[in-house]
């Protein structure tokens, strides 16, 4: 009970293919480790825009509200769609808001731009530094396991449905291995004109 | 005997009389148990790195009590055998005593006269490693980290053990302070196993000088005189002390930001 | 309230990691050769693969001052069984000893999870792995150390194949035993991988492979920072 971030678990990953990017999350909500539900997403949209909140759980909702909100006047004030670079430094200027009492949350960005549809992901701490990659970013309390299997199964320029196998596969595996995560998982793919989302049965233990 | 099982193996209290809780502070005196838990009297760093025909090893002559310079000339390295130097640092009455240990070894070594080359460098190695893992696995450390130098094979050997039992081998090592500011300048040489053939005498010796000189600069703990010890087959084991050269002070000035300096 | 002061008789100089991969004639033993404590790089050539005899290799994984008191004791045990008893040592009774081993000390223990890596007398690769205190299970495949968590996913997913199925089925695919060359290929992927992440892994990986003609070490170059 003592570190608010390992209280309900969850785990993230996101990966970058050829034009086209994945984000992927499981679906457990859990109090240490008693599971509590089994469809508690931790993906949320903002018109293209991914974002994956893991951590604890009242942040997570609290967040993601608080991302609508912030997310819908941007685009209300400026007439355009905010671009994931825009909603990182969002994202990162909202958690360092709070750096003395921090929201336990482990975020990730992914989406394409809406005008080069260059792909663009990124992780943060709960703090808001953020950090770039060109291949994959992962948060959560699966974190190493995702690393380790990351690592391995990633290759770059992966068309969309191979994308799709390889973040699963390594979804899947790192969250087995996790006594926090699991119970499910849901992937997104998100690729120019087409969102794919499909929902990962998984073991239940 | 008392068969009841809170009480299994004591005298019976009906046969005995009244079971006496005193026996068990049994000894002679009212002292309680000692341990070292910290080291008093140090030495710092100790270094060593191998080359084409051997090893060389160095340790400065301060022992140090705290922050104060306690002991000016005390030697921290110490032939064992014919061809094996052991370099120790920490505390300096455990040094005493692995020294007496060592000494005793060789002494009884010897005792059978029958041409049997005595101990070896490795052999070394292990009989500290065993000692030191014992002392520490009865909680009584001896609060010292050690360089073994010599040969394995006809090869050059140098080794590393401290007070945990802990161990390895390298091309180059130090202790203590050494480790952050000798290992940088020494791995220059001899970064990987094998390094050290392509290495000479007069290349290893100056990277050493180098290392204790920055070892004097920024160790507050080092001091200026130092033992060298040098390893050959050919010539056996060689330790002289010496002083650092060729220092320059020119940076001291531009430290700046503690005391009573002003800007 | 007094003050207390204790010596602490662990430390946190160690191996990085190893891995293990059982065979249906073969055992594969892997482990990088950095041995670290803190952000220290003690040395890059420091193996943590054991022979013990009888073809049996362990890697202890851990405390290395413990790792090398306890691969002493294993080798110990290996040769007073041959005095004792004029024979090979069995894996499975070598595992059975080495739980004693671990348990004598159940109240100070060896800081080490070790691996064990053999062939069985029926000619099946095989894999012990215990916890520091001597629970064991044989298994298909294990890693230990510090990258552990990045290592197991992986071989969860590939050597057990984990969460694949057959796309013309659908049904899960089933295990079969791994040819040595796609198991070598596994283990140095996945220690690339973990080089890469731990700071505690790197400078050269060690395979040991082992059938029952004896065992065979092979290295390959990590990365060094």
């Amino acid at each position: 009970m003592s570190n608010p971030s390992e209280i309900n678990g969850g785990a993230a990953v996101a990966m970058v293919g050829k034009d086209c990017v994945a984000i992927a999350s499981d679906l457990r909500l859990g109090l240490q480790s008693v599971g509590i539900s089994g469809d508690f997403e931790k993906i949320f949209e903002y018109n293209g825009v991914y974002l994956a909140l893991t951590g604890l759980a009242t942040d997570v909702q609290t967040l993601s509200i608080d991302f609508r909100k912030k997310h819908s006047l941007y685009e209300l004030r400026e007439e355009r769609r905010m671009e994931p670079q825009t909603m990182a430094n969002l994202v990162s200027s909202t958690l360092y808001s709070k750096r003395f009492g921090p929201y336990f949350v482990g975020p990730l960005v992914a989406g394409l731009n809406s005008s080069t549809s260059k792909p663009y992901i990124c992780s943060f701490d709960s703090i808001g530094c953020i950090e770039h990659a060109n291949d994959f970013v992962v948060v959560g309390t699966a974190s190493d396991q995702l690393y380790g299997i990351c690592e391995s199964l990633y290759e770059p320029n992966l068309e969309p449905e191979d994308l799709f196998e390889t973040i699963s596969q390594a979804l899947m595996s790192a969250v087995d291995r996790d006594a926090l995560s699991g119970w499910g998982g849901v992937v997104y793919i998100i690729e120019k004109d087409k969102v794919t989302k499909r929902y990962l049965k998984t073991r239940q233990d | 005997m008392e068969h009841h099982q809170a009480n299994w193996g004591r005298p019976r209290n009906d046969v005995y009389g009244e079971y006496d809780f005193a026996i068990h502070n049994a000894g002679s005196h009212d002292e309680p148990t000692t341990r070292t838990l910290q080291p008093t009297v140090t030495g710092s760093s100790v270094i060593g790195i191998k080359f084409d025909k051997g090893v060389i090893l160095a340790a400065d002559t301060l022992a140090s009590y705290g922050s104060l310079r306690r002991f000016v000339d005390e030697q921290r390295l110490f032939q064992v055998g014919d061809q094996t130097v052991v370099g120790i640092s920490g505390d300096v009455s455990d040094m005493q005593n692995i020294q007496d240990t060592l000494d005793q070894l060789e002494i009884e070594a010897n005792y059978d006269a029958d041409g049997y080359p005595g101990p070896t460098a490795p052999s070394i190695h292990m009989y500290l490693r065993r000692l030191l893992y014992y002392q520490r696995s009865r909680m009584d450390p001896l609060w010292n980290s050690i360089l073994v130098a010599g040969f394995k094979n006809d090869e050059p050997y140098l080794a590393y053990v401290d007070l945990l039992g802990v161990t390895y081998q390298s091309g180059c090592l130090a202790t203590g302070f050494g480790n952050y500011l000798a290992i940088p300048l020494l791995r220059k040489l001899v970064d990987n196993d094998g390094d050290e053939k392509n290495v000479t005498y007069e290349q290893a010796r100056k990277a050493i000088e180098e290392a204790m000189k920055v070892l004097f600069y920024r160790d507050g703990r080092a001091t200026d005189t130092y033992h060298v010890a040098v390893i050959t087959k050919e010539a056996g084991v060689q330790i002289e002390k010496t002083k650092c050269e060729n220092m320059s002070w020119k940076f001291a000035s531009q430290i700046k930001g503690f005391g009573t300096q002003k800007e | 309230m007094p003050i207390e002061h204790s010596f602490n008789p662990y430390g946190d100089s160690s191996g990085g990691s190893t891995l293990a991969i059982a065979g249906k004639d073969f055992a594969i033993l892997a482990g990088d050769t950095r041995h670290s404590t803190g952000y220290s790089i003690d040395s890059r050539n420091e193996s943590q693969i054991h022979s013990v005899g009888d073809g049996l290799l362990v890697s202890p994984n851990g405390f290395s001052a413990d790792a090398r008191a306890f691969v002493d004791d294993v080798h110990n045990d290996i040769i007073w069984y041959h005095h004792k008893h004029n024979k090979k040592l069995a894996i499975s009774s070598c595992a059975r000893s080495i739980m004693h081993t671990l348990y004598r000390r159940r109240f100070f223990p060896y800081y080490v999870s070790p691996i064990l890596v053999g062939i069985e007398p029926d000619g099946t690769g095989a894999v012990y792995s215990f916890d520091p205190v001597g629970s064991y299970e044989r298994e298909a495949s294990r890693a230990a150390g510090h990258a552990s968590e990045l290592l197991v996913p992986f071989l969860d997913n590939q050597v057990r194949k984990a969460n694949q199925v057959d796309p013309e089925t659908g049904k899960p695919l089933a295990q079969h035993d791994l040819d040595l060359e796609t198991a070598l290929q596994l283990v140095k992927d996945a220690f690339a991988g973990a080089a890469e992440r731990r700071i505690q892994v790197g400078d050269w990986l060690e395979i040991a492979v082992v059938t029952k003609d004896g065992h065979k070490v092979e290295r390959y170059p990590l990365r060094r920072d």
